[in-house]
């Protein structure tokens, strides 16, 4: 579904990516981590489009990033930035319904998409609410309903899905989040884990920039460990999470022991 | 824990209350100036042709009507500008002059006033004095430097323009002022009166004028409601929304110059209304674009049909110019934002 392919970055001379390449495929949930300026965000802009790679490319749906029309990739990638500056108030209810400027689906369906992705997010009580007046946290949970609102067709279908392989249905959905659980509380950490993992298992490729490594662990199909725009490691949570990586990547001791009722590995430092 | 946000009225309320006063405001404005005309009397002219007196008809039908009009457009024109550049610079506090419009106006308009004799042999010009010629390709000239200075390979960027607006504006506000200084007794009264607007100029070319240029933008302009709603949430994200950023910025940069251009042309800098009338509309129905814009039209057109008919009574037989009326409104309305913005962070 989307193929990162020998990626280099280079903005005003100074590197900021080198030789990435990582296969994300559809429906997979994959975790970008790494220390401040490893590279994590820059990569992300990439994907999404808004830095264009110096070197190699990047594949969306067997196509080259730089041929997809805006209009066209709107249809069916949805991109949560780190932080948002909206100086107009909106209200919540209005700024989930710009998710919707890409489609043409008419107001009535819209209208029940933005009341599900409100409430999908547990912010049902913000609709009316102006969005200047929120909350780090409720701010960030907003947009998270306005991405997924965009994308809501790709994962709340009716049925089964009828696509086998990866790349037949051009309508799979892509969603890009930048450290979407910073601004959380911990019952939303989990609450986003738990929409993540909903929606990739109904077909919806995620990428994510991540800091807590306990939370990634909990829904990343691949993690990506990066340092200074190389990527120093990429593959499973148990293969990654060793302390020999997280000292190497992080420069943190830290011990990794086993969640005593899940099995999956946990980080203590 | 904040009060939840109450919306003044819905947008079609507002817009229902907007198209009441319209005609009200338009017959107060043919009715009051030197010679009060009676609404009786306006009837009669308007429905059987004649009635009342030839003198209230020639009033009405030359001088009145033209202006009542142009003043509308000119106000729907300035007010629609200001939202659509608000929007484009995501500031609720950004203003036509921004662009570097009014400043490079008034470049052209001195230029034609001071070296005035070499222009008149030229004439008029669909019905513009040399002057408001002179004004328009100043504001054309000083909008597409400004653009230029802020657009680079990494596509326009709104922070420069704002900054080079800034610079442009001061650049040819020393070439006004080096102009004035030039210029004898007379032609610094007209210099300075044209710098505060005015609509006494108003005649049917001028509203023939507007007319096409407000019926050319009323058909583009209401397209890009949905992206500038986009816009508002920040460039990247419009593009993540499938908007074409680079094209949209230079469509409504285009649309607002020649909004600008065409109403400072002819009515000269007439301050406060494209940053006052949108700001209000926000207030009372919320920011979006889909009832900003043609809301923003109505009230911009209500409010300089009526600014123009206070103008016009003020000093009775004199008038005050109609820029000095919204700027009177204006400057104490924004003083007031500012505080209420400030005290909001």
């Amino acid at each position: 579904m989307l193929k990162i392919d020998s990626v280099g970055l280079t903005v005003s001379a100074v590197p900021l990516l080198d030789n990435i390449s990582i296969d994300c495929p559809r429906g997979s949930v994959t975790a970008l981590m790494g220390p401040n300026g490893a590279g994590k965000t820059s990569l992300l802009k990439v994907i999404s489009g808004e830095h264009k790679a110096s070197q190699g490319r990047v594949e969306i749906n067997r196509q080259s990033r730089e041929e997809w029309k805006p209009a066209d990739i709107a249809q069916f990638m949805a991109v949560l930035p780190q932080s948002s500056t909206l100086e107009f108030a909106f209200t919540s209810e209005e700024v989930v319904a710009l998710g919707r400027t890409p489609h043409a689906t008419g107001t009535v369906r819209d209208a029940e998409i933005i009341t599900a992705a409100l409430a999908k997010v547990d912010a049902s009580y913000l609709a009316q609410r102006s969005f200047v007046q929120l909350s780090g946290g409720e701010k960030q949970r907003v947009q998270l309903a306005r991405v997924l609102a965009q994308i809501w067709d790709h994962f709340e279908y009716e049925g089964e899905y009828e696509g086998e392989h990866e790349g037949d249905a051009p309508t799979d959905g892509i969603l890009l989040l930048d450290e979407p659980s910073a601004a959380f509380d911990l019952a939303h950490q989990l609450m986003l884990i738990d929409i993540v993992q909903q929606i990739s298992a109904r077909g919806v490729t995620v990428v994510m920039v991540m800091h807590d490594l306990n939370l990634a662990a909990k829904c990343a199909d691949q993690m990506v460990f990066m340092n200074c725009g190389h990527c120093t490691a990429v593959g499973t949570v148990t293969e990654l999470l060793t302390p020999e990586l997280i000292k190497k990547v992080f420069s943190v001791d830290a011990e990794v022991i086993t969640h005593p009722v899940q099995g999956t590995p946990m980080v203590v430092v | 824990m904040k009060v939840l946000n109450t919306r003044l009225i819905t947008p079609r309320l507002c817009g229902l209350l907007l198209l009441i006063a319209l005609p009200l405001v338009s017959l107060l404005g043919l009715m009051t100036g030197p010679v009060f005309i009676p609404l009786a009397d306006i009837l009669s002219i308007s429905l059987s042709g004649d009635g009342g007196n030839s003198q209230e008809k020639l009033i009405i039908e030359i001088i009145r009507l033209p202006r009542v009009i142009l003043s509308l457009l000119v106000g729907a024109l300035l007010a629609t500008c200001g939202a659509l550049l608000q929007g484009l610079f995501r500031n609720p506090l950004a203003d036509p002059a921004l662009i570097g419009v009014s400043a490079g106006a008034s470049v052209g308009a001195s230029i034609v006033i001071v070296f005035g004799s070499m222009f008149t042999a030229g004439g008029l010009l669909l019905g513009l004095s040399a002057i408001s010629v002179g004004a328009f390709a100043g504001a054309i000239i000083a909008s597409v430097i400004i653009f230029r200075l802020a657009t680079g390979p990494q596509g326009t960027s709104v922070a420069t323009m704002l900054l080079a607006g800034i610079a442009i504006s001061a650049l040819a506000g020393a070439a006004t002022n080096t102009l004035s200084y030039l210029a004898d007794n007379d032609m610094l009264r007209r210099i300075s009166l044209w710098q505060m607007g005015n609509l006494q100029g108003a005649s049917w070319d001028r509203v023939g004028l507007c007319a096409l240029t407000a019926a050319f933008l009323a058909v583009l302009i209401p397209r890009e409601a949905g992206a500038l709603n986009a816009m508002l949430l920040g460039e990247s994200e419009a593009r993540h929304l499938g908007v074409n950023v680079e094209w949209l910025k230079r469509r409504l940069i285009i649309y607002s110059a020649l909004g600008v251009a065409i109403s400072v042309a002819v009515a000269g800098v007439i301050a406060f209304v494209g940053l006052m009338v949108p700001h209000v509309i926000r207030l009372l129905v919320g920011p979006d674009h889909r009832a900003l814009l043609p809301l923003s039209a109505l009230a911009g057109a209500i409010l300089l049909v009526a600014a123009d008919a206070l103008a016009r009574v003020v000093i009775t037989p004199a008038e005050l110019p109609v820029g000095v009326v919204t700027a009177l409104l204006g400057a104490p309305f924004f003083l007031w934002l500012l505080v209420v913005q400030r005290r909001r962070t």
